[in-house]
């Protein structure tokens, strides 16, 4: 990797504490579920995939990431549930991320897409472009880690 | 922008002037007079003038011609002066040296040498005495000194006159000062004394502006570099503009601008918020002709070579930078973004990374959604036993449904589907899932649980099957 890795950091965990936190997830949904079969199978999808982001985020580093964060809240307040937040150690910084948004002499190249990565990365709306692309190397290798997560117990699962 | 170091607020443009000097021979030696005999706020102008025309040829051609109208010019000029018929003659001598002083083709090192403009070789001898090319200047000089020091008895104009001589500095940088009449001028009379004063200036820039290193956007900075440095008291008007360009060669030539210190504090300020990480000592850019400075407590930028020395540009320039590391960092999470250059199009392929990314968590979702209806009853509990530690998670969540759940049910669940609690987790790991470690403390612990085994990851497919 890159020197850079050492001031930007990307550390992601192993894909053990994915696999936990995913398979975590997954009983609980069971469990959620007692009839094993709601009426759609896309409500069922649906969960997966929630649960499968919610597992990702809190095993990537809970609310110590912006994206992770912004996930998460958005997860609760889906479920009407309540996300507790660890203190940030960092004050927030709204005076220059909206000084530097006000100022538009920034190459358009980039600013387009940034605002298209900021659509997917959740979180990335109030984020300028060089946090967000932190954000988004981060967020690439957890993203990438619970793939392989899946895709092992989908292998591992699925009738041979 | 240059010159603005030296301007004062209200001066005539000297084009302006210079036009007007043309234009009207004799009003405008009536007005180089008045230059010589004003206030010194019009005086100021003068010397503004000066300094303007000397760094332009243009405006330099257009006074040596106005210079010139004046040499011929008859006496009308006089009537100011007191003193005799020489008057003329000393003012042709005395706005000959001003030019001498202020013409790039000078002879020699003195300015008191021959004042000899390019129109101006009817003027003979110089004031003062410096070694000079002429000799017949002695009886000129017992002359002269009378109406001189009337006239240089001004005290604006020897101010002007230093003023003056230091804006002339270009021409000096590559002289030495050997021929300049500092002792001779010292012996002289009081008031060639103050005149010699304009002549040391000179020395002493010559002595300076070979010192100063001629960064591309510090050049134009040499000439009041030396003004500062000179210890010449009647320099007192222009010092605002030498402390302001001192203080900026004394940044280290950090942005080589005033502002090169909020932009600091504002760079340290961007930098300690955005990355922690980054030392304080990081922003050191060195330029093309001095070295790095020390870090210090800001965050130090400095404008390269060619570039503009706005703090706003610098600050572009840094988060230009910064947004390229990320970049490179971005290019060896993407696969295939090795071959692929620029910009605008490696963000595309992440973007479409990305996309990609999610799209198969969808998918996969999809999959264990029509897969896993019966199959995911095993333990998770006996993964998650206490002995286990999980790196580096950190659950403050108190979200509902994950951990309180997970702890109340499972312990009744499913026990007879485990055979084996070594084998199923590992058969995943089959497919590099290391999960080694926790299933080892868990032999351990689950030996000591009511369940005893977990199946294989075949048996636990069968078990599920037949469920």
């Amino acid at each position: 990797m890159a020197s850079a890795d050492k001031l930007i950091n990307t550390y992601v965990p192993e894909k053990d504490v994915f696999a936990l936190h995913f398979l975590q997830s997954l009983s609980n949904l069971r469990t959620q579920n007692p009839l094993n079969s709601p009426d759609k199978s896309i409500d069922r999808v649906r969960k997966i995939k929630k649960a499968a982001y919610v597992s990702m985020a809190r095993a990537a580093g809970g609310t110590s990431r912006l994206w992770s964060r912004a996930l998460l809240r958005r997860a609760a307040k889906d479920d009407n549930k309540s996300v507790r937040f660890s203190r940030r150690k960092r004050k927030v910084t709204w005076k220059i991320s909206s000084k530097r948004k006000r100022s538009n002499q920034r190459a358009p190249v980039v600013e387009e897409a940034a605002e298209r990565l900021r659509n997917l990365v959740p979180g990335g709306g109030g984020m300028e472009t060089s946090k967000l692309m932190e954000e988004t190397a981060h967020y690439i290798k957890c993203l990438s880690m619970q793939v392989k997560v899946m895709q092992c117990l989908v292998d591992g699962l699925s009738p041979k | 922008m240059d010159n603005e170091l030296f301007m004062n607020t209200e001066f005539p443009t000297p084009p302006e002037m210079a036009t007007h000097f043309e234009h009207q021979p004799s009003s405008s030696s009536a007005m180089m007079l008045n230059w010589a005999l004003m206030d010194p706020t019009p005086h100021q102008d003068s010397s503004f003038l000066w300094e303007k025309s000397t760094e332009q040829q243009q405006q330099q051609s257009i006074f040596d011609s106005a210079l010139s109208s004046l040499v011929s010019s008859p006496t009308p000029s006089n009537s100011n002066f007191s003193g005799g018929g020489g008057d003329g003659f000393l003012i042709r001598e005395l706005i000959g040296k001003l030019g001498n002083i202020g013409s790039n083709n000078n002879n020699s090192g003195e300015i008191y040498g021959t004042p000899m403009s390019r129109s101006a070789s009817c003027y003979a001898t110089p004031m003062s005495s410096p070694p000079p090319p002429t000799n017949s200047n002695s009886q000129m000089m017992m002359n002269r000194t009378t109406p001189l020091t009337e006239f240089s008895a001004d005290p604006g104009f020897a101010e002007r006159a230093a003023r003056f001589s230091c804006f002339g500095s270009r021409s000096f940088n590559g002289r030495t000062n050997t021929n300049l009449p500092i002792n001779n001028g010292n012996n002289m009379v009081n008031n060639s004394g103050k005149l010699t004063r304009v002549s040391s200036t000179p020395a002493l820039k010559a002595l300076v502006s070979p010192e100063v290193t001629p960064g591309g956007e510090f050049s134009r900075k040499r000439k009041s570099v030396p003004k500062g440095k000179s210890k010449e008291n009647p320099i007192s008007t222009a010092s605002p503009s030498p402390s302001f360009s001192k203080t900026a060669e004394k940044n280290g030539g950090k942005g080589g601008s005033k502002s090169s210190e909020e932009k600091g504090g504002k760079r340290r300020r961007e930098e300690e918020d955005d990355e922690e990480e980054e030392g304080e000592g990081e922003g050191n850019k060195s330029n093309n002709t001095k070295p790095p400075e020390p870090p210090k407590d800001y965050i130090h930028v400095r404008a390269r070579r060619g570039q503009a020395t706005d703090s706003h540009s610098l600050a572009e320039r840094v988060r230009r930078e910064k947004i390229g590391e990320r970049m490179k960092l971005l290019q060896d999470l993407v696969p295939g973004c090795n071959k692929v250059t620029g910009k605008a199009l490696m963000l595309d392929e992440i973007i479409n990374y990305v996309q990609s990314l999610q799209r198969q968590v969808e998918f996969l979702s999809m999959k264990l959604s029509s897969v896993n209806d019966t199959r995911l009853d095993f333990n998770v509990d006996a993964l998650v036993s206490k002995d286990v530690m999980i790196p580096s998670s950190n659950n403050r969540l108190h979200e509902e449904g994950l951990q309180s759940k997970s702890s109340s049910h499972h312990h009744q669940q499913q026990l007879n589907i485990y055979n084996n609690n070594s084998q199923l987790l590992p058969n995943i790991s089959s497919n590099n899932m290391m999960l080694q470690s926790p299933m080892n403390s868990l032999e351990t612990s689950t030996l000591a649980r009511s369940f005893t085994h977990l199946p294989t990851l075949t048996q636990f497919t069968d078990s599920i099957s037949q469920v």
